[in-house]
């Protein structure tokens, strides 16, 4: 099984595609066979973040059946260890993908034969970014500390949050107790699930276990991007401690990633950052975020028991 | 994890029940920057009536721990409850000082040489030998050795405490008169040799002195 990360981050422009991008080539150079898939239907443009010229395959040529496997769709890029399933030079109506062809992609990525697979996904929440989301229990959320961004991060986890706990509940046959949840307490709704979890435990200890345990397979983390001088340092750690708080999610703070007028530069001459821009606090930050990611993940089994 | 809503008011401003009205003040001020209406963090996470709940969830919490009287009945609440450890509670103790140096090993080299010089004055008084010697008028170095024989002190230890080189005190011991200092610093040395036998100085020095000068 490789180990999967879905990438997403609400708000569009936050740097979802660069942060994909860039610790796709940081862990290839660290010898993982690494994939980046470009989930961004209908906006698709990691192929350029990477250094690829406009690639010749594309996801829909498997949803078309033109090849017979998603593997056939995977480009090499230019970076050894690297390799692309590209979004760009789809079908124009690839955003609105039906469902079938939605469940063909969901089922198939986790088949492919690579460490390490990096889901770029595009902003918003609509059903498709939070299936493809949710792909995967790992999560890497990416904002900006901007207003406008924080809160589409929220908006994006609480859709992920809530549509785990509703597939549970009626894949469990919860609703009744659920039910029985809301009347005892009109604040345990989906929208409270730290209130409904525990008030389902109170009145089943059995069910709202097994609840807790479907929840705490989520596994997510937050990247800060773009942060300027002026900003301060601390709200993505803080971001992280609310939604531990309140949502009762696994939420670890991955590091601060300095904003730097130069990204630009690198995308318009279409080569990584990392390469263009390798002596940067940028690059710096962005090698932080790699190392956390690859340790929080191994530590993650040892901190449990130590809590436990 | 407790929601948040039953959650304690230690629990709620994440301090431990020994934390001091300093801790206390300093988790509020925190919390209170992480919920107040302006946070760029939680502004868009609450809606105003959540918002408005915690707000004022934390400021119960702050108000009931910071005055010392309804913390201790709170506290009380929270023991009767089985919620928390009598022995965790905050006590109002000052820290003792802790010492930079450690004097007491000081007081303790003062103090013990002490007990060791009335114990030797005593043996000294009491030995009929060392009496007989000393009422000689004349004193040679055999008899400063036998004095220090029947007390039994090793010449080591006397070179040691006095600083005087242990070479001269064998000198004095060995009456090798070639090897005597100056007079000045010779009596210096007879005092210093007889002090720390507890003997009388100046009977020493004088008879000493006087069978020098018998020699010569």
């Amino acid at each position: 099984m490789p180990n999967i990360w879905s990438i997403g981050g609400g708000k569009g422009g936050s740097g979802k595609s660069f942060i994909t991008g860039n610790l796709g080539i940081l862990l290839a150079k660290g010898g993982y066979k690494t994939l980046l898939v470009d989930l961004d239907l209908g906006a698709a443009n990691l192929h350029t973040i990477i250094g690829l010229p406009l690639p010749e395959k594309s996801i829909s040529d498997f949803l078309n059946k033109k090849v017979g496997t998603l593997q056939e769709t995977v480009e090499p890029t230019p970076v050894p260890n690297l390799y692309l399933i590209s979004g760009a030079m789809n079908n124009l109506d690839i955003a609105n993908l039906a469902h079938e062809q939605k469940l063909k992609i969901i089922r198939n990525i986790p088949k492919l034969p690579y460490d390490y697979i990096l889901l770029d996904l595009g902003a918003g929440t609509s059903f498709n970014t939070i299936d493809f989301f949710m792909i995967s229990a790992l999560g890497i959320f990416v904002t900006t500390p901007e207003p406008t961004s924080i809160e589409n991060i929220y908006r994006l986890i609480r859709s992920v949050y809530f549509r785990k706990i509703r597939q549970v509940l009626s894949s469990h046959n919860f609703r009744t107790l659920a039910e029985e949840a809301q009347e005892r307490d009109a604040r345990a709704t989906v929208s409270n699930p730290d209130i409904l979890l525990y008030i389902m435990k109170e009145l089943d200890p059995e069910k709202g276990e097994i609840l807790e345990n479907e929840l705490r397979t989520f596994n997510f983390k937050l990247a800060l991007n773009q942060l300027r001088k002026q900003d301060n340092p601390n709200i993505g750690a803080l971001i992280c401690k609310i939604i531990q708080r309140h949502l009762a999610l696994k939420m670890h703070f991955l590091g601060n990633i300095s904003f730097d007028e130069r990204v630009h530069n690198a995308v318009c001459k279409k080569m990584p950052f990392l390469d263009l821009y390798p002596y940067t606090q940028t690059t710096l930050d962005l090698r932080t975020c790699h190392k956390n990611l690859l340790t929080i993940d191994e530590a993650e089994p040892i901190l449990q028991n130590a809590v436990d | 994890m407790k929601p948040f809503r039953e959650q304690n008011y230690y629990e709620l401003l994440e301090i431990l029940p020994d934390a001091s009205p300093l801790e206390i003040r300093r988790a509020y001020k925190r919390v209170f920057e992480l919920y107040q209406d302006e946070s760029i963090v939680s502004y868009s996470f609450f809606s105003k009536e959540e918002r408005e709940e915690i707000l004022s969830l934390l400021e119960k919490a702050y108000l009931a721990l910071i005055d010392l009287e309804s913390r201790v009945q709170y506290d009380r609440r929270l023991i009767e409850l089985g919620l928390m450890d009598r022995d965790g509670q905050y006590s109002n103790k000052m820290k003792e000082p802790i010492p930079i140096y450690d004097f007491k090993k000081v007081h303790f080299d003062v103090f013990e040489p002490d007990r060791r010089l009335d114990d030797l004055k005593e043996r000294v008084s009491q030995n009929a030998i060392i009496q007989g010697i000393l009422a000689q008028d004349i004193l040679t170095g055999a008899d400063l050795h036998k004095i220090r024989t029947e007390l039994d002190i090793p010449l080591e230890e006397i070179a040691d405490s006095t600083k005087v080189q242990i070479g001269m005190l064998r000198a004095i011991e060995e009456d090798n008169l070639e090897n005597f200092p100056p007079a000045v610093y010779l009596k210096g040395f007879l005092k210093s040799y007889a002090r720390y036998l507890q003997i009388d100085e100046s009977v020493v020095v004088n008879g000493f002195i006087k069978r020098i000068g018998e020699g010569k």
